[in-house]
């Protein structure tokens, strides 16, 4: 009989009692968003990977005080988010967000994916170009929402910000976000 | 969604991130050579029965508190410094600032918070003077910990903390920055700004942590011993 993997929960509640194991799988689970998350707010790699790899050791020693039942994802994402912005005082090199089809498709090709296909390679260029225009809180509250796909409870979580806050940024993000684009239309 | 959320949520699998390094395996490792403790705060009691202030100027000005001069500890924001015995103190109740939002904390200190991971919100927040601020966990009278952070590039010496001869003062390190571990139950803090005594007041009755993280100088007060108060901020990010 093949027994079923372990659940979420059932591996937070082993890593809680210090299965390291348990908290591995775990990171395994979420470490390509934390990373991503690290990536979007630091904008280096290398400081990324630093901060994405800090954050979950230290989301390890704190788990005994994660609420049980409450959803991890945003729990560590928080934690991601933290350590990223800490490394936000280094002087490392920024850069600037790039689209997969730039590199992986021949120009005027634009190979969109399902939720790609709903727009043309240049005016995906033009809104992510908008997009890194942005002040940083409004980058990243419109990152949490679009790019990660977080819901507005979850960013709110992330950001350590009121559920309300997040709402109301996030309108007048697009707001901002859609006068750029006017402006360069 | 409007339009415009469509075409950024299509975004979503557009963008060329790094590749995802193997976190798990570095965390691994990290945790392998690092056993977890099990941490449980206690309250703080709010200490008016031994929190005393003193009036800074008495520091300043006696022979007397001159004379009894032990030890000066200097941290990027802070100096402690071990008396033989407190000047004579008048005792007011402790004073965190003003309660604000994050967001006005923030916009007063000048520096985005520090705060433990995985404690979620703060219960409260405060600034004093514009220039420190308090994350306060647990309820108002009796918080679990407290975590207090000013500039100390921009404010050095702008926190003085005196301690009695029956406190224990030691030399740690957090993160590879200095720090100072204050235990004990005669220890006390005055606040200075630009070199002029502004005030000074109790704290509560837990043990303090002081360290440097780049500009910044935090301040850890909880009811731990030295190694949970070092556990603790290694969590702060």
């Amino acid at each position: 009989m093949v027994s079923r993997p372990p659940t979420e929960d059932e591996l937070v509640e082993r890593a809680r009692r210090g299965d390291g194991a348990a908290f591995g799988a775990l990171a395994r689970d979420h470490q390509e968003l934390a990373f991503r998350t690290a990536y979007l707010i630091t904008r280096n790699a290398a400081e990324a990977e630093d901060a994405a790899q800090a954050a979950l050791v230290k989301a390890y020693y704190a788990l005994p005080r994660f609420r049980r039942g409450a959803p991890l994802r945003p729990w560590l994402l928080a934690i991601v988010a933290n350590e990223a912005r800490n490394r936000l005082r280094s002087g490392a090199r920024r850069e600037s967000l790039a689209l997969r089809s730039a590199h992986e498709a021949p120009a005027g090709d634009a190979a969109p994916s399902p939720e790609g296909a709903l727009l043309a390679a240049e005016e995906r260029a033009g809104l992510l170009a908008a997009l890194d225009s942005l002040a940083a809180d409004d980058r990243l509250v419109l990152s949490c929402r679009y790019l990660l796909e977080l819901s507005e409870e979850e960013t709110a979580t992330v950001l350590s910000l009121p559920r309300g806050t997040v709402k109301s940024r996030t309108s007048r993000a697009l707001g901002r976000l859609r006068q750029r684009l006017e402006v360069t239309a | 969604m409007s339009e415009l959320e469509l075409r950024l949520a299509s975004l979503a699998d557009a963008i060329d991130y790094p590749a995802t390094p193997d976190l798990a395996a570095s965390v691994d490792d990290a945790l392998a050579s690092r056993p977890r403790r099990r941490l449980r705060l206690r309250p703080l009691a709010v200490a008016l029965a031994v929190a005393l202030a003193v009036a800074a100027g008495v520091l300043a000005s006696s022979p007397g508190a001159r004379s009894a001069f032990l030890e000066l500890f200097r941290l990027q924001g802070a100096t402690v410094t071990r008396l033989v015995s407190l000047p004579q103190v008048e005792l007011v109740a402790p004073d965190l600032g003003e309660r604000v939002s994050r967001e006005e904390a923030e916009r007063r200190v000048g520096f985005e918070l520090l705060a433990p991971a995985g404690w979620g919100r703060p219960d409260a927040i405060h600034v004093r003077d514009g220039r420190v601020a308090s994350l306060v966990y647990g309820p108002a009278e009796r918080p679990r910990l407290v975590l207090s952070q000013l500039d100390g590039s921009v404010w050095d010496g702008f926190l003085k903390k005196a301690a009695g001869g029956g406190t224990r003062i030691e030399e740690v390190t957090v993160g590879g920055e200095r720090g100072l571990f204050v235990s004990g139950d005669e220890h006390y803090v005055m606040y200075l700004s630009e070199g002029r005594v502004l005030d000074e007041r109790t704290s509560l009755a837990g043990n303090v942590l002081l360290w440097n993280r780049g500009p910044l100088l935090l301040r850890l007060e909880a009811d731990v011993s030295r190694d949970e108060a070092l556990e603790l901020a290694e969590e702060v990010g």
